[in-house]
């Protein structure tokens, strides 16, 4: 790979550690990282004045994440195929995780306001995994550029 | 991502009029980005100092911090994907100061996206910042995109 290809992965990857921050700062300030705050936010909560999400405006605020985790992921995932070839026995594997992971953010909305109260704790699963993973795709990159 | 590779882009008159719509577009994207800016969160130290501050004289409400988080979230996210394209038609056209250039660009769009939350939390003085790397990214992004339509109507690329 050219050297200045290169960079301009390095610097995609300072903008994804950005992003990555800004999602955990949203996250925080509107849900909370609490079982009890994940409920609240979608279920709502009469003595906090929460009102409940609706699967319509659930809806509006996941499609474009359905757009954007998709297209972010593949963007990043794919230039593991570019770097170093020990890692290409694991890609299949964080391919298949990362996608994954991410559906079950996205979606897991919708099953806690359908009642189940579970998915609560899958939805802040599903999140710090997928933010795990990307950080991780994001090590191999940087590994992989910085130490060829 | 197929451009990267072709060994000349020139021959390749299919792929040289796809990437000059691409670079259209990007350019499109910018200007207007500098309108709705200006509309909207403001593009002078003033307006976005009373965007994010609040202005009791012109009756304007600070922004809060949920839609704050949220307009910088979507900034970062539209930023990264139109510099890492715009850059990789770039690198691959340009010769010369290609990486002083890239630096420029990423390095300047990264203080803007910094200077953002600092200003908002910690002191209006990043504002002042913020507006100047706003409009840096914006120009050298604007050279890099006229630079690569040069670049794909000489001889050889």
């Amino acid at each position: 790979m050219q050297e200045a290809y290169k960079l301009s992965i390095l610097y995609y990857l300072a903008f994804s550690l950005l992003l990555i921050v800004s999602a955990l700062m949203l996250f925080e300030h509107k849900i909370g990282f609490s079982f009890s705050g994940v409920l609240e936010y979608y279920t709502g909560n009469e003595e906090k004045f929460i009102t409940a999400q609706s699967a319509g405006g659930i809806l509006k605020i996941v499609l474009p994440h359905i757009f954007v985790f998709g297209l972010f992921a593949m963007v990043l995932l794919h230039f593991l195929v570019f770097a170093d070839l020990r890692y290409k026995e694991n890609i299949t594997l964080l391919v298949y995780a990362a996608f994954i992971v991410a559906l079950l953010e996205i979606f897991t909305p919708f099953m806690i306001i359908g009642g189940f109260e579970f998915f609560a704790y899958m939805k802040l699963f599903s999140f710090f995994t997928f933010l795990a993973l990307l950080l991780y795709i994001s090590w191999l990159l940087f590994q992989s550029i910085t130490y060829s | 991502m197929k451009f990267t590779v072709i060994k000349n882009l020139q021959k390749d008159s299919a792929m040289s009029l796809i990437l000059k719509g691409f670079l259209f577009f990007i350019l499109l994207y910018i200007v207007s980005d500098i309108f709705v800016m200006k509309s909207s969160f403001g593009i002078s130290a003033d307006a976005v100092s009373s965007t994010l501050f609040g202005s009791e004289e012109a009756y304007i409400d600070p922004i809060n911090e949920s839609s704050f988080l949220e307009f910088w979230h979507t900034q970062i996210f539209f930023i990264m994907m139109i510099l890492l394209t715009l850059s990789a038609v770039f690198i691959r056209v340009a010769k010369r100061s290609r990486n002083i250039i890239t630096n420029a660009l990423m390095i300047s769009a990264l203080i803007s996206l910094f200077s953002l939350p600092l200003a908002f939390y910690t002191s209006k003085f990043f504002i002042d910042i913020y507006v100047i790397s706003y409009f840096l990214w914006h120009l050298v992004a604007i050279y890099m995109i006229f630079y690569s339509f040069w670049k794909l109507n000489a001889r050889s690329v």
